[in-house]
């Protein structure tokens, strides 16, 4: 599954000071190259809402009880939640301000209690006690102490293990750490931006932080293979660090998933349906590690995302540096497109949620804001046209051989038809499942062990076959159905993963995902 | 283009029309398009829909449908459009008496029949075939992506069993109404003779209407499988296969077997295994398996064709093999995904 090439190291000396990077890549899966809409190279600030909501519970870790009341006055960088006692990371206020009202909001199919601020305006935040800019003197029991009370050991599918509950296994546990800036999506956040200059030696020192906190770690950091520069200025600057290995990895969706990284990276099984820090591995991105170290040398606890504005929808597409709470309307204003109807996607054009309601906040787990525009003309003899800015799995477009910024939108292309066993979707599959079966199954209600056997468990959700289906049917959907199915009757992917899995902290884990 | 949209909006709710439904509908998507979004993840899809997916192997067979209407002029054409129209109609009254869509598959069936005729075939012939192909061959089974066997192979097989003489021994020189019942492969049988590659090739020879100008199936081939339509594995396994039991034949049992490259370029073989044996229904989907299947299928047009009284086995290698895929994909995935223990 894993092609492997080493690039060999022109002599001795060379290899001696600087980190080996390794190329891997895995099979199936697909480049999503070239679209419009991408966001420019820099970061705006944006303004202090007049009021945020925060919601209690963000990312990795379950609700945390509130600690103020309406009426409170509040600073920015104040814990407002926090529970030691359950897997969670304590909640900050990131604005200055009061109170309105704690109160239960529907957020992502899930009812949180969020709690409402009227805010003062002002930028200023309330640095974090025990900070220092030569981190390296604090000990790793007080680094800990930080990541947890700034908030950021929440963030990423596992959190950041410290001994305080912020993680499903302790920082002993965590073999290796995988920190990974790949972008594979169709929108990423730029790399360049988030590791110029000054950053990428803050990035460097948030990794060493890091290595302090996970004694028995390895550290796998992973870039796109396009950013070149960037993979030699970090393998320049972590020289003579042990442990640490540094690969270039090709762009291809969904490289960046946990279920794609583990087994490029660590040539491991990933137990699907479980989380990776099962098997004692971390994964972050640079966003979490670059917070890591502000949290630590500079106490800035976890009030700020910077989130990337993208998609055609946009008039400019931006990164944007706002405070978590800020409701979407206030972030997005009038940068959008006049006059026509918009759709509005969270993190993946893939497998985002559509932001139905722009009064919502914005939380820890946002890293895109993504606007289309919905197009419901159609298109005549769109099957005969050279297609110049179309996107396709097929070479059937001009848009292959030539370089365009392609153009999406929301049409389905196509209509509904019976599947013609093209194979496109088994050709792109990154955990080698055959979908269209798997959907022929479902769509007969064919729902018994045949269909565990064909490893529907292992489907990770990246919707690439419904993507690429000329047919038009959504695979995926079916897949999910028919996993929901299985369930049902008393299957379920303990079934393939508990004998063969060694797991971490598991008693704890249990259930949570599917709650 | 809105107006239209209306009109047949209007048209097929008026009583009598209600039935056609099918057929406004596919004049609406062609002319009109799809006016629906994405309802969930994934909020972008591909550009590629069956349409185009069949309009492609249309663009694929164009230099060989286009040759075969210079070499045999209006005969060729009076082919194809009886093999569209006759087709056509079947397809559709399937559609409008299960109430489904019509689906685009018919496309490439219409025009492969009628390319894989003798040009002097009648054209009641013609009807009768395509007709048996579409029903028996793809309807009966349940319509598109259910068909076991190639629509247009089992038309093909149907006239050919049932008209023997017609389709066998009359065989049309190019730009001549010399009617002959000697083939290149024929010949070799009888006389081993080599039909010279340059007149195999450019089809200057006898042979079915699409199947002789082999430059342009090699070129459309190609098309097909750069622009990802067609798989390449089959192709490669079959002419490999094919290739290789010749070339062995040839070297230790002398001239009962043509050599290799003759074996190649005569016969419909270059055509089959180009478009027909590709066929993503009727051939195994499992990677394996579509090797397994290239080879099966030049295994069988070897023997047929070394072995047997017929001198082309290309159609029945490619059926007997279609008969097989489904057994093939069972075995390869039974192979290939052990069984989880509950």
């Amino acid at each position: 599954m894993i092609k492997k090439t080493l690039n060999s190291p022109k002599n001795y000396k060379e290899m001696r000071s600087i980190v080996m990077i390794k190329k891997r890549t895995f099979s199936g899966g697909y480049f999503f190259k070239n679209f419009t809409g991408h966001p420019q190279e820099k970061i705006d600030n944006c303004n202090i809402p007049s009021k945020v909501i925060i919601p209690l519970k963000q990312n990795f870790g379950n609700e945390v009880p509130s600690l103020v009341k309406s009426g409170d006055k509040v600073k920015a960088g104040q814990i407002i939640g926090r529970n030691d006692n359950s897997f969670s990371s304590p909640i900050h206020s990131s604005v200055s301000g009061i109170v309105e009202e704690v109160k239960k909001i529907n957020y992502f199919k899930e009812v949180i209690s969020s709690v409402f601020i009227n805010s003062e305006g002002s930028q200023d935040w309330q640095p974090l006690k025990g900070h220092n800019s030569d981190w390296e003197k604090l000990s790793s029991e007080k680094i800990e102490e930080l990541i947890y009370l700034s908030g950021v050991s929440k963030l990423d599918n596992q959190g950041i293990p410290t001994r305080f509950k912020s993680s499903l296994i302790s920082p002993e546990e965590v073999e290796n750490l995988i920190i990974h800036g790949v972008g594979s999506e169709i929108y990423n956040l730029s790399l360049p931006i988030f590791l110029e200059r000054r950053r990428m030696l803050n990035f460097v020192e948030g990794v060493k932080i890091l290595k302090k906190i996970l004694p028995k770690a390895k550290l796998h950091l992973a870039f796109n293979k396009h950013q070149q520069n960037i993979i030699e200025e970090i393998s320049k600057l972590l020289s003579g660090l042990k442990d640490i290995e540094i690969y270039s990895l090709e762009p291809k969706y969904p490289q960046g998933y946990d279920e794609i990284l583990i087994p490029t990276i660590l040539n491991e099984k990933f137990p699907y349906g479980y989380s990776a820090a099962n098997i004692g591995v971390i994964i972050l991105n640079i966003q979490v590690v670059l917070q890591v170290y502000e949290a630590v040398a500079e106490g800035k606890p976890l009030i700020e995302r910077t989130v990337t504005l993208c998609g055609s929808g946009f008039k400019e597409p931006v990164h944007m540096k706002v405070r978590i709470g800020t409701p979407l309307e206030f972030i997005i204003q009038d940068r959008t497109v006049d006059n026509i109807d918009l759709r509005f996607i969270q993190n993946s054009l893939l497998t985002g949620v559509v932001l139905s309601d722009l009064k919502l906040p914005v939380n820890s787990n946002f890293s895109q804001i993504i606007c289309l525009p919905e197009e419901k003309r159609s298109q005549s003899f769109a099957f005969i046209n050279p297609g110049f800015k179309k996107d396709s799995y097929s070479n059937t477009f001009l848009s292959k051989f030539i370089k365009v910024k392609k153009i999406l939108d929301t049409n389905v292309h196509g209509e509904l038809r019976p599947c013609i066993f093209c194979n496109y979707c088994q050709e792109v599959c990154p955990v080698n499942l055959i979908p269209h079966l798997l959907f022929r199954y479902v769509e007969k209600e064919i729902i018994n062990q045949s269909l565990m056997n064909l490893k529907i468990f292992n489907c990770i959700g990246c919707n690439l076959c419904s993507y690429v289906c000329p047919s038009k049917i959504p695979v995926a959907k079916y897949i999910k159905e028919g996993q929901g199915k299985l369930i049902d009757i008393g299957y379920d992917q303990t079934l393939c993963i508990l004998p063969y899995f060694d797991l971490k902290g598991i008693e704890d884990y249990r259930g949570i995902k599917h709650l | 283009m809105k107006k239209l949209h209306l009109i047949i909006g209007k048209l097929y709710k008026i009583k009598y029309l209600t039935k056609f439904k099918p057929i406004f509908n596919v004049v609406d998507s062609i002319f009109v398009g799809v006016k629906d979004t994405t309802d969930s993840a994934p909020h972008v899809v591909d550009n590629l829909d069956t349409k185009r997916y069949m309009t492609a192997v249309i663009v694929a067979l164009m230099p060989a449908t286009l040759a075969s209407i210079y070499f045999f002029g209006w005969k060729a054409l009076a082919i194809i459009f009886v093999s569209y129209a006759a087709g056509g109609l079947a397809e559709v009254t399937f559609a409008i008496i299960r109430k489904k869509e019509i689906h685009e598959g018919f496309l490439v069936t219409g025009l492969i029949f009628a390319l894989v005729l003798p040009p002097t075939t009648p054209l009641w012939v013609v009807a009768v075939g395509v007709i048996f192909g579409t029903v028996f061959g793809k309807e009966m089974f349940g319509g598109t992506g259910r068909n076991i066997f190639n629509p247009a192979l089992v038309g093909r097989l149907f006239i050919t069993l049932a008209f023997p003489s017609i389709m066998t021994t009359s065989w049309l020189k190019p730009f001549t109404d010399a009617v002959t019942s000697a083939t290149p492969l024929t010949t070799f049988k009888s006389m081993q003779v080599v039909t010279p590659f340059s007149n195999l090739l450019l089809g200057d020879c006898t042979g079915s209407m699409g199947e002789i100008f082999r430059l342009g199936i090699i070129v459309g081939g190609l098309f097909l499988i750069l622009t990802k339509v067609s798989n390449w594995r089959i192709p490669v396994s079959y002419l490999g296969s094919v290739f290789i039991l010749s070339w062995l034949g040839n070297t230790f049992l002398g001239v009962k077997v043509a050599p290799p490259l003759f074996q190649l370029f005569a016969g419909g073989l270059l055509f089959g295994a180009m478009y027909m044996a590709t066929d993503p229904v009727s051939s195994p989907f499992t990677k394996s398996g579509k090797w397994i299947f290239g080879i099966g299928c030049g295994i069988f047009t070897f023997l047929i064709r070394n072995f047997s009284g017929y001198v082309e086995g290309v159609m029945f290698s490619i059926l007997l093999m279609n008969a097989f895929s489904p057994l093939i994909d069972h075995l390869v995935i039974e192979l290939k995904y052990k069984p989880v223990k509950k």
